[in-house]
């Protein structure tokens, strides 16, 4: 293996004839005029000038290289491995060609590689292509993981990736980027439970309701960790939600806009109408009467009411409503009540309203990760409002310690999210964006950290973007994003024209904390998730179980003539409670009757179904 | 004729391989007499791959000991001609010399007439031949272009009203099948008095034919190389077996190699002066 080719002070070709080079690999050049240059591999080639073969534009039979064979000649072996080296540091002159190179030893790329060890750390998977060198590794990061590849489980045979915990102090956010089946889901959920393992309270936005650890993954065999203490799945609405007496105005406002977006109007009419301390049903009441009130049409036919009404109690409501019209008419018109209650409604239906977030801060304070489930228009809803509220608590306790007040105590945090550019969308404003943009500038001060995956990144505002200091890039192939991604990280150019091609799993790691780019494979997750059924598998297992239950209904009928079928409806709407029209039947029985499971057989009254032969 | 099978082939593998044998040259500099020429001999076995045996020359007609005289320049650029044949000849048979006792292959394939190392080479070649028959080494030349007119002569002969003036590889055009091969007679055979016996085939699709030659000691072994050598030429190549072809192409010397090798070599004041021609220099 020797240098080869033109060279610069940063960059070097080397060329090999046994030895194929790997992206990612190390390597160091025994330039006889400069001490030791330590050098990455960023592209790696191989060349054979006899392939392919073309003499006069044709290429070569094989049989003729068969026959070369047979006289003891490989044109395989005429292949030459060329790699094109990047040195770490520049060197002092160009490197000098011919220059001898050799694999690093563990010891000479430790401080490269390894800058926590798994205590301080977050085990995330392996350094590609480290293996020559893993061999003389340390006891302390052998063994730690295993990773998931094509052949099944695989001990860990190359350098661990690990993420430093306190790293976070100083570049404290993450973000994921990868295209849909790159491995970004896969790659949270080993980041969770890394975290899970290291006690740190986490909350986790999960549109997708995936982010739940409580079953091992099928490829390891015993259980090996239970999670089960360390995590909480809470559904928005269910087990979660908002407390309707410590909403502020903004936050209402915030609210009713995820509901679905709000006009000016509206906006100054919760203003107006919104009290302090109100609960839901007393603005829901006010909502209602003035409503009420406003439908009537004037002040005079509410007069009316109050002089005609039957007893005490009805002349009392009218005289209520009397006074919210009197006070709100002018500044909240009809239409736009009518909106905000339109929107409190659906809210309530969802639930939201119905719960709190005590669960989730309790879980915090306890170090636990807890998962908020809901849909992603519910989640954009109840983050604004989590969020807000978890990171305030978590700033007035630092500011008070900072003013010397006594506040509770409420722990650092990490909050992590999927789809991220549904929460902080480029472009438009949207309710979560602002909390998340503030966390994402101020959040380091208070220890608040976010781990934002997308597969959009260029969806995502840039703003935050900017602040995310590490990133994970897992397999892109959308051109745009490319583009993101090459403006927003220090990838190089090699690196970015890989990105269509990485395998799933495997990821280029930008971090700041490391200095450079790592190319890695996240290890395989301990627990696994609970849909991972593929979706056409789901399909088709339901179009069984649905062939197999009409299958039962119809078995005892059988055989079955067309010209009863009128007949046979009823009769199973009797017995089974399911009602087929005549078409949706028939359709059903050719349907069974081409996959085989019965028979049709024509007769001078027209078909008629029975029993498969092979049955 | 049939193709050689890969059991026959690999007999000749146990036997010492085959080994091919070409030579090239290339010139930087301008007009005569002011460049250098190089020339380069490999001779690579199929059953060694690594350290081929390579061999080189330089020349220069500035240095020549031709007596300089402006008045008999045409002359001397025969001269020069015939040196440089006799140079890129005599560096073709010391690598197969080379080869003959570091391999001690079943074969040599020259490309090329064998014609030419008698003509240039005379006592290289004699030594050569020697070595190659002492230890049953087979000789054996492959012609791309056939210069020869034994067809066309023997034809002027019975029909002299036609007046063929043409070479044979021209009037053989077309005319044989695939793996087809025409015995030459040794007594019609011009090259017979250097000590030669030749055939010539159609080894590929294409409708040229090319030339083979053996040493004239070796004759009985003319079929079977004749077949060894249809069976490494590639059907829709011009007729070079590939073995060749591969050689040919190793031990050319690229413009970008000279230049390099002079560059590093030569100071560069007396390279300007001499290797860049005033055309080259003014599109520098
Ligand atoms: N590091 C990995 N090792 C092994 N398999 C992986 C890895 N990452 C992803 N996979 C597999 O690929 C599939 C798709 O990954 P996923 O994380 O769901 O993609 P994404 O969230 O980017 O759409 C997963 O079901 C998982 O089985
Ligand atoms: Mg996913």
């Amino acid at each position: 293996m020797k240098v080869v080719g033109i060279t610069t002070q940063q960059e070097v070709f080397v060329g090999s004839r046994t030895r194929n080079f790997r992206i990612n690999e190390f390597i160091i050049i025994e330039d006889p005029q400069q001490k030791e240059l330590m050098g990455e591999v960023v592209e790696a080639h191989t060349f054979n000038r006899y392939i392919p073969l073309n003499i006069g534009g044709d290429f070569i039979d094989n049989s003729v290289l068969e026959s070369l064979k047979s006289l003891g000649y490989n044109i395989d072996e005429e292949t030459i491995y060329i790699g094109k080296v990047r040195l770490l540091n520049e060197a002092l002159y160009p490197v000098l060609t011919g220059s001898d190179i050799r694999l690093p030893k563990f010891h000479e790329v430790k401080d490269l590689m390894i800058k926590a060890t798994k205590e301080e750390g977050l085990v995330l998977g392996t350094i590609r292509n480290t293996d020559d060198m893993a061999v003389e590794m340390d006891q302390e990061f052998q063994n730690l993981l295993y990773t998931y590849e094509d052949e099944g489980l695989c001990q860990q045979r190359e350098i661990p990736f690990i993420l430093d915990l306190k790293s976070m102090h100083q570049y404290p956010h993450i973000g994921v980027f990868g295209g849909s089946g790159s491995g970004k889901s896969f790659g949270l959920r080993v980041l969770l439970e890394e975290l899970m393992q290291h006690n740190i309270p986490t909350i986790v936005l999960d549109p997708h309701f995936e982010m739940d650890f409580s079953e091992t993954a099928s490829y390891f065999e015993d259980k090996t960790l239970d999670f089960t203490d360390r995590f909480k799945c809470l559904q928005v609405g269910y087990h979660v939600g908002v407390k309707f007496q410590d909403l502020s105005a903004q936050d209402l406002k915030n609210l009713l806009d995820a509901a679905s977006n709000i006009t000016d109007a509206m906006n100054n009419a919760v203003d107006v109408l919104f009290k302090n301390r109100d609960s839901f049903q007393s603005f829901y009441n006010r909502l209602r009467m003035l409503i009420e009130a406003q439908e009537e049409g004037s002040l005079d036919k509410i007069e009316n009411r109050i002089r005609e009404a039957d007893n005490e109690e009805e002349r009392k409501a009218w005289i209520e409503r009397r006074e919210l019209y009197l006070s709100y008419d002018k500044t909240c018109p009809y239409s736009s009540v009518r909106g905000i209650m339109w929107r409190l409604k659906r809210l309530d239906n969802e639930g939201i309203f119905s719960k709190d977030i005590r669960e989730i801060e309790e879980g915090l304070q306890s170090g636990k990760l807890i998962v908020v489930q809901g849909n992603t228009r519910i989640l954009q809803v109840f983050s604004t409002y989590l969020l807000n509220n978890l990171y305030h608590k978590r700033r007035d306790y630092k500011d008070s310690l900072y003013k010397n007040t006594v506040t509770d105590y409420f722990p650092p945090f990490i909050v992590v999210t999927d789809e991220a550019h549904n929460f902080a969308p480029k472009g438009y404003n949207s309710p979560s964006k602002s909390i998340l943009k503030e966390i994402s500038q101020e959040g380091r001060k208070y220890g608040v950290f976010l781990i934002l995956a997308t597969q959009r990144p260029t969806l995502l505002d840039e703003t935050i973007t900017a602040q995310l200091n590490t990133k994970f890039i897992f397999r892109t192939v959308r051109a745009s994003d490319i583009q993101t991604i090459k403006e927003e990280t220090d990838l190089t150019v090699e690196e970015t024209r890989r990105l269509p091609y990485l395998r799933t799993g495997d990821v280029f790691i930008s971090s700041a904390s490391m200095g450079r780019t790592i190319f890695a494979r996240i290890r395989a997750a301990i627990t696994s998730s609970p849909h991972t059924e593929n979706p056409f598998d789901e399909l088709k297992n339901k179009e069984k179980e649905d062939e197999e239950k009409f299958m039962n209904i119809i078995k005892d009928k059988l055989p079955i003539m067309e010209t009863d079928l009128i007949q046979l409806i009823s009769e199973i709407e009797k017995e089974f409670n399911i009602t087929f029209t005549k078409d949706t039947l028939e359709d059903r029985l050719k349907i069974l009757s081409q996959k085989g499971l019965i028979s049709r057989e024509e007769t001078i009254f027209g078909y008629r179904y029975i029993m498969s032969n092979d049955e | 004729m049939e193709k050689l099978d890969n059991k026959h082939l690999a007999l000749y593998e146990a036997k010492g391989g085959i080994v091919g044998v070409d030579g090239s040259t290339n010139r930087v500099g301008g007009a005569y007499p002011h460049f250098v020429e190089v020339f380069q001999g490999l001779a690579k076995s199929t059953l060694i791959n690594e350290d081929p045996i390579y061999m080189a020359d330089i020349h220069s007609p500035l240095f020549s000991d031709i007596p300089k005289n402006i008045l008999e320049e045409d002359a001397k650029k025969e001269k020069e001609r015939e040196t440089k044949n006799r140079l890129l000849s005599d560096i073709e048979v010391k690598v197969a010399l080379e080869a003959a006792k570091k391999y001690k292959p079943y074969g040599i394939i020259m490309d090329g007439s064998l014609i030419r190392y008698y003509i240039y080479s005379y006592d290289l070649w004699m030594e050569l031949r020697n070595e190659c028959e002492e230890r049953g080494i087979i000789l054996l030349g492959v012609i791309k272009d056939i210069k020869t007119t034994i067809i066309g002569e023997i034809l002027g002969e019975v029909y002299p009203e036609f007046k063929i003036n043409a070479y044979d590889r021209e009037l053989l055009f077309g005319i044989l099948d695939y793996g087809e091969v025409i015995v030459i007679e040794d007594e019609v055979n011009s090259k017979k008095e250097s000590g030669y016996s030749s055939v010539f085939m159609r080894s590929s699709l294409s409708p040229t034919v090319i030339g083979m030659d053996i040493i004239d000691s070796q004759k009985p072994y003319l079929e079977e190389m004749s077949r060894l050598v249809f069976t490494l030429t590639p059907e829709n190549s011009r007729g070079v077996p590939l073995w060749l072809d591969l050689v040919d192409k190793e031990v050319q010397i690229s413009d970008a190699i000279m230049k390099n090798l002079l560059e590093r070599y030569l100071d560069r004041d007396i390279y300007e002066r001499f290797f860049v021609s005033e055309r080259a220099r003014r599109t520098l």
